[in-house]
């Protein structure tokens, strides 16, 4: 295996709190490899969005969070680096598409500047025109047969579904090597997700970008992923190849968060203990250490 | 069928925005039996929150007819009418009201219908929330202090809170996690069973109504176009727009995964 693309070791990060830090990441260890699909999976508060964000750089200056720990992205260590340096890599070498898509799109912008304000981050010259004819091309790659029309849309005159392709579109124009995508699709109905999936897969397979993908249902990442991490209360339970975990989980927690998934064979539920000691409580309390 | 709770008989419903016409639901039938789950699917605008809309009243429809109980339902209803009538949304935690605490927003449903003497109500409010497994110490909190499950079984006491018989589920766990997840819809189906309430569950996810209902309705394009008993649905889905919603959902086991790869295969084979 090649040198990983991301390698997270050993990262810490807490909020300030009424009383001293919260801790809500106790020690995350993952790497992602070139060109490689890994999923990090875990609920509500379990710390994955968080993870995400720290890798994009984007909590490290908050004045409320201490972090430590190591985030290597391409050799840079994302949790030193100066800011300037982080903002060159966001959507340049990295990129990141959110569950929201509609509001995750300027609605004050046609979508063809928006395509232009992020093709001029890697290539500062670009004309519009140059921009948008780069933007059909990938507009076209995610099965948007009327690429010109689109471009000159606001996002509100798109579906929740469009608007998604136009994100991943955006997302992977300056071919990045690593693309963060948290819950893509769970603000959508699942066959618009299911296409969704399957034109981000095609689309990051050709531009042999790596995917960090974020997510509640193990369901959603089963064909997606070529490896897990199942994350609860800031810490990673299990890892391993997506088709071992689902053929022999080990954790109480993975086996909850696979029997958690509706069946369509089935109409049995899973009972699901509801204790507060139980390692599934869905309300989850951080450590509070002192500052 | 004489003993139908609710009978919906050519229902349908034009939204006219200036000089643009959307038929939204155009002429629905069904019947929903006292007791029964009946299950409404279909994709982001299939009409299926519109029919929900009408059967609470808020939104009136332009043709067809809504029978509940025996009664044709107006414009105008009783009292009594909208209380057996009641929604559980999507968001709870835009449902609630932000700046009321759990025990004003039930009160509230028990002081508008008048339900029970003052002095009783403080005594309903705890058998609500003990009902959707919540604890008496939840009553002074608000909504924004709940989390995403706590918050849902609150929408759900509240739609019990008035004596509803029938409560409209719109969506009520596509915001939630998965565990979250099963954990209402299990609660869902005890209530059901221990109160005999009546449900219409209105979804996007297949999967998610299999674990609920006992009639499935499929909607596309503000028309039923499958309509059936839940295993049936399931086992032998006729139309192809029901099969390409079987296909789409989201698998664990290696037996949905060989499911889902043949209904694939036949949809790329059509």
């Amino acid at each position: 295996m090649s040198a990983p693309i991301l390698d997270i070791r050993d990262l810490h990060l807490a909020f300030r709190d009424i009383g001293g830090y919260a801790e809500v990441l106790h020690g995350i260890s993952l790497s992602v490899a070139p060109a490689e699909r890994v999923a990090l999976v875990g609920e509500s508060g379990s710390g994955k969005s968080v993870t995400a964000r720290a890798i994009m750089g984007l909590v490290q200056s908050r004045s409320n969070v201490r972090i430590s720990g190591h985030i290597a992205f391409e050799g840079q260590d994302m949790v030193r680096l100066a800011e300037a340096e982080r903002q060159r890599l966001r959507g340049t070498r990295m990129s990141m598409i959110f569950q929201d898509p509609v509001s995750a799109l300027n609605p004050f912008y046609r979508i063809e500047d928006q395509f232009h304000e992020v093709v001029r981050r890697s290539q500062p010259s670009i004309s519009l025109e140059a921009a948008r004819e780069a933007a059909t091309r990938l507009l076209l790659d995610v099965s948007i047969d009327d690429p010109q029309r689109v471009l000159s849309s606001f996002p509100f005159q798109l579906s929740g579904g469009m608007c998604q392709r136009v994100m991943i579109a955006m997302a992977l124009i300056n071919s990045p090597s690593l693309l963060i995508a948290d819950e893509p699709g769970t603000a959508l109905d699942v066959t618009v997700q299911d296409q969704t999936l399957d034109l981000m897969r095609r689309l990051v397979e050709r531009k042999q970008a790596a995917v960090l993908f974020i997510s509640h249902n193990l369901g959603v990442v089963r064909e997606f992923s070529d490896r897990l991490y199942i994350i609860y209360r800031g810490r990673v339970v299990e890892t391993g190849p997506t088709t071992a975990i689902f053929e022999d989980p080990r954790h109480p927690y993975t086996r909850a968060l696979i029997a958690a998934v509706p069946r369509i064979t089935r109409a049995t539920l899973p009972d699901l203990d509801e204790s507060r000691a139980n390692f599934s409580e869905p309300c989850v309390v951080h450590e509070l250490r002192s500052a | 069928m004489s003993d139908a709770l609710l009978r919906i008989r050519g229902l349908a419903k034009t939204y006219r925005l200036g000089k643009v016409a959307v038929d939204a639901v155009r002429g629905v039938d069904f019947e929903l039996s006292a007791g029964e789950c009946l299950a409404v699917v279909g994709e982001s605008g299939s009409g299926k929150s519109t029919i929900a809309n009408m059967i609470l009243g808020i939104v009136q429809p332009t043709a067809g007819s809504i029978e509940f109980g025996g009664e044709t339902l107006t414009a105008r209803r009783t009292s009594r009418q909208r209380r057996r009538i009641q929604l559980v949304q999507q968001n709870p935690l835009s449902a609630l009201n932000p700046s009321r605490r759990v025990e004003a927003s039930l009160r509230l449903a028990l002081d508008v219908h008048a339900i029970g003497k003052r002095s009783e109500r403080r005594a309903r409010v705890l058998e609500l929330l003990d009902e959707v497994g919540l604890d008496a110490s939840l009553l002074r909190r608000s909504p924004a202090t709940l989390s995403g499950g706590q918050r849902q079984r609150v929408g759900i006491a509240r739609a019990r809170a008035c004596g509803s018989d029938l409560i409209v589920l719109d969506e009520p766990t596509s915001a939630l996690d998965v565990i979250v997840q099963a954990r209402i819809l299990r609660l869902l189906n005890r209530l059901r069973e221990e109160r005999g309430l009546t449900y219409l569950f209105i979804s996007h996810d297949l999967a998610v109504v299999r674990a609920v209902a006992d009639r499935v309705i499929v909607m596309q394009h503000g028309r039923i176009v499958e309509t059936g008993d839940i295993a049936t649905m399931f086992e032998q889905p006729a139309h192809a727009y029901t099969r390409s919603l079987l296909a789409a959902s989201p698998v664990v086991t290696a037996e949905e995964v060989a499911i889902r790869e043949r209904l694939r295969a036949a949809a790329s084979h059509a």
